[in-house]
């Protein structure tokens, strides 16, 4: 067991962190906001691998390990979670399905646009009546010729409002008992295909969450990823991977919160002393620093089992429940640590606190994490 | 093809690291390395030459085993291959010990140079010393504070500024030039090329012994520079909060100060009031 970071990983931190602080860190407050998804960076990250993290080298991706993949993640969101968003939802939720489920042409075809960035993925499970329960799915496929036509809407669509290549849920046969779904890769391209309002949300501003409107939207047969029926098997192990992402962009926000914390708490003087002086925020501190330490260690366990072909799925909601949680508590304790200030708009962590919150919210919300969490732990051996 | 040797060091990340003051090192261990910036803006002005001439470059650095981290980076930017000088023989060196240890290696490895190109100086220690003696100890030409520079067949043509001139300097090839951070601002390293650099990592490590150089030559013991003391400079800075009415303040600026501000506005202010 190794606790110490490679080499390799050492410098992949340090080479994400230095365009993260270059590029994103003068904008993003700014893309926050004017919630404005910050297309000249995008275009920057394209060249340098940022949409094909895990793609094998054969369409043009980095193929690099789950635990880099994890401190990319944690990097881009240190600084910008929004960003940080896009990137792991189009690396894991977005492309992850296609590389374990497509078919050869499917991949060609798809995954090195994916890759290169030139198409931005998506992951639309969410419905008015269906989310954490994925068996709500209204959204219906019916084949016509050689195509099926797609009817329905999705919503809170993640990247909803740039993606070129979302993947969507629907039924394909309504008069089946289980009613699962099947997943469709469809190009925004595609006649019926629409994108509704970007969402006015809490956090996450600069990525443009929004829903997806399908109207006899036309999608090839060959379109159709896996099996008729196969959706609850692919987005339950799509949503495995994206945990991953969503663990490592909570550890990101919560260390740029802990950063500042550290920072003003030395700067900002009170009763003739700098805080970081009193017993009171240093215990805030020590808590903040031992949950972002416990919460990087549960991600990269996860990335760990993962790359050596384990399985991981209680370890991933583990990962993400206790990380969203801890984020959701440092930023907190951050904004409080700030006082007046941390309540303001000018500071930054007023930003970290509404980020932090949504990722205990998406990509399964802590109670269904639990839900994961101890179905495995009431039916494994002890 | 022009064969480029890019001279590179790794130096502490921040800036205001704590000192052994029984040594008159610094604890190095204490903070994260990275390349230093100079190496690195050297670096990119080889893979630009590269690009341009179909070159090859060689990256080498002298240091402990944790330097290779900036040889990978190096591979990771586009550079062909690696020299990592490491031996615990090697330790402490001052630059003039790193210059000849620095040229031995070059003579045996890459002997066929027709550019070498460093940084002006280390974030750590600002000597700027080792370029131009690795040049003296190979006999070859230098031109140091390069801002730019471009190649021609068997001539470098350089802009530097000196002493508020815009020199543009000739030098025949091969020959050494050290590099400013004012231009040639490092490419971002591409996330494939990291796996690449430490999946193929075309690094050969070299000892002492590799070089043929006896112990008391090199390191610490054969460094003729000693150092005496370390000190942290006092502050010369502190905050003055002046208060009362604009106009009593801004009086007594003037008096205050007068000399200061008027050598920046280069105006005589006590004629001026």
């Amino acid at each position: 067991m190794v606790f110490n970071p490679c080499m390799k990983h050492k410098l992949v931190r340090r080479t994400v962190r230095d365009f993260a602080e270059a590029e994103l860190g003068p904008i993003a407050h700014e893309i926050d906001r004017e919630a404005r998804f910050p297309w000249e960076v995008i275009e920057k990250m394209r060249p340098l691998n940022f949409f094909g993290l895990q793609v094998p080298r054969k369409y043009g991706g980095a193929d690099i390990d789950s635990i880099s993949y994890a401190i990319t993640i944690e990097e881009i969101s240190r600084v910008s979670g929004a960003v940080g968003l896009c990137i792991t939802v189009h690396n894991s939720v977005g492309i992850y399905p296609i590389l374990r489920f497509g078919t050869d042409e499917q991949k060609q075809l798809y995954l090195p646009k994916l890759a290169r960035g030139e198409y931005i993925g998506a992951f639309c499970l969410t419905e008015a009546n269906a989310g954490s329960d994925a068996s709500g799915v209204e959204t219906h496929a019916v084949i016509d010729g050689d195509d099926y036509i797609i009817n329905g809407t999705k919503i809170f669509v993640t990247n909803g409002g740039v993606c070129s290549l979302p993947l969507i849920f629907a039924i394909t046969d309504p008069d089946a008992s289980s009613k699962n779904a099947s997943v469709f890769i469809v190009e925004s391209s595609m006649p019926g295909y629409s994108v509704g309002e970007i969402e006015d949300l809490c956090g996450m501003r600069a990525n443009p969450v929004s829903s997806l409107f399908l109207e006899d939207c036309r999608v090839p047969k060959e379109n159709l990823l896996g099996r008729p029926g196969d959706g609850t098997k692919i987005g339950l192990c799509a949503l495995d991977t994206g945990r991953i992402g969503i663990g490592a962009q909570a550890v990101g926000i919560a260390q740029a919160a802990f950063e500042s914390s550290v920072k003003y708490s030395k700067e900002r003087q009170q009763f003739k002393k700098p805080i970081s002086s009193f017993q009171t925020i240093q215990n805030m501190l020590a808590d903040m620093a031992t949950e972002i330490d416990a919460a990087r260690l549960l991600v990269y366990r996860v990335c760990a089992l993962k790359d050596a072909g384990k399985p991981f799925s209680k370890e991933a909601a583990m990962a993400k429940l206790y990380c969203s949680g801890a984020a959701s508590r440092i930023t907190s304790q951050a904004v409080q640590i700030h006082g007046g200030y941390g309540y303001s708009k000018e500071y930054d962590v007023e930003r970290y606190f509404r980020d932090a919150k949504v990722t205990e919210i998406y990509e399964g919300t802590s109670e269904i994490q639990r839900m994961v969490i101890s179905r495995t732990v009431l039916t494994e051996p002890m | 093809m022009l064969k480029m040797i890019v001279c590179m060091k790794q130096v502490p990340m921040v800036t205001e690291l704590p000192w052994d003051t029984r040594t008159g090192t610094l604890k190095r261990e204490l903070a994260e390395g990275m390349m230093n910036p100079a190496c690195k803006h050297a670096l990119e002005a080889a893979l630009r030459l590269k690009h341009e001439h179909d070159g090859h470059i060689t990256a080498i650095t002298m240091g402990p085993p944790m330097a290779e981290e900036i040889l990978h980076e190096a591979i990771a930017m586009g550079a062909d291959r690696c020299l990592m000088l490491c031996d615990k023989k090697m330790a402490g060196a001052d630059t003039l010990v790193t210059s000849y240890t620095l040229a031995r290696a070059i003579e045996i490895f890459c002997p066929d140079f027709d550019l070498i190109l460093c940084g002006c100086y280390t974030s750590d220690s600002e000597t700027a010393q080792v370029g131009p003696q690795l040049a003296e100890e190979l006999d070859i030409p230098v031109i140091a504070y390069a801002e730019d520079c471009t190649v021609n067949e068997e001539t470098i043509t350089i802009k530097r500024v000196s002493d508020n001139f815009l020199e543009t300097l000739q030098m025949n090839m091969p020959g050494l030039i050290t590099l400013t951070t004012q231009n040639f601002a490092p490419r971002y390293t591409p996330i494939a090329g990291l796996q690449d650099a430490f999946d193929e990592p075309n690094i050969l490590t070299v000892s002492a012994d590799d070089l043929g150089l006896d112990e008391e030559i090199i390191g610490l013991a054969g460094s003729p520079t000693k150092i005496l003391e370390v000190y942290s400079p006092t502050a010369q800075k502190n905050n003055i909060v002046m208060k009362g009415a604009p106009k009593k303040i801004v009086e007594e600026l003037l008096e205050r100060f007068d000399d200061r501000i008027g050598s920046v506005i280069r105006k005589d202010l006590k004629v001026v009031s």
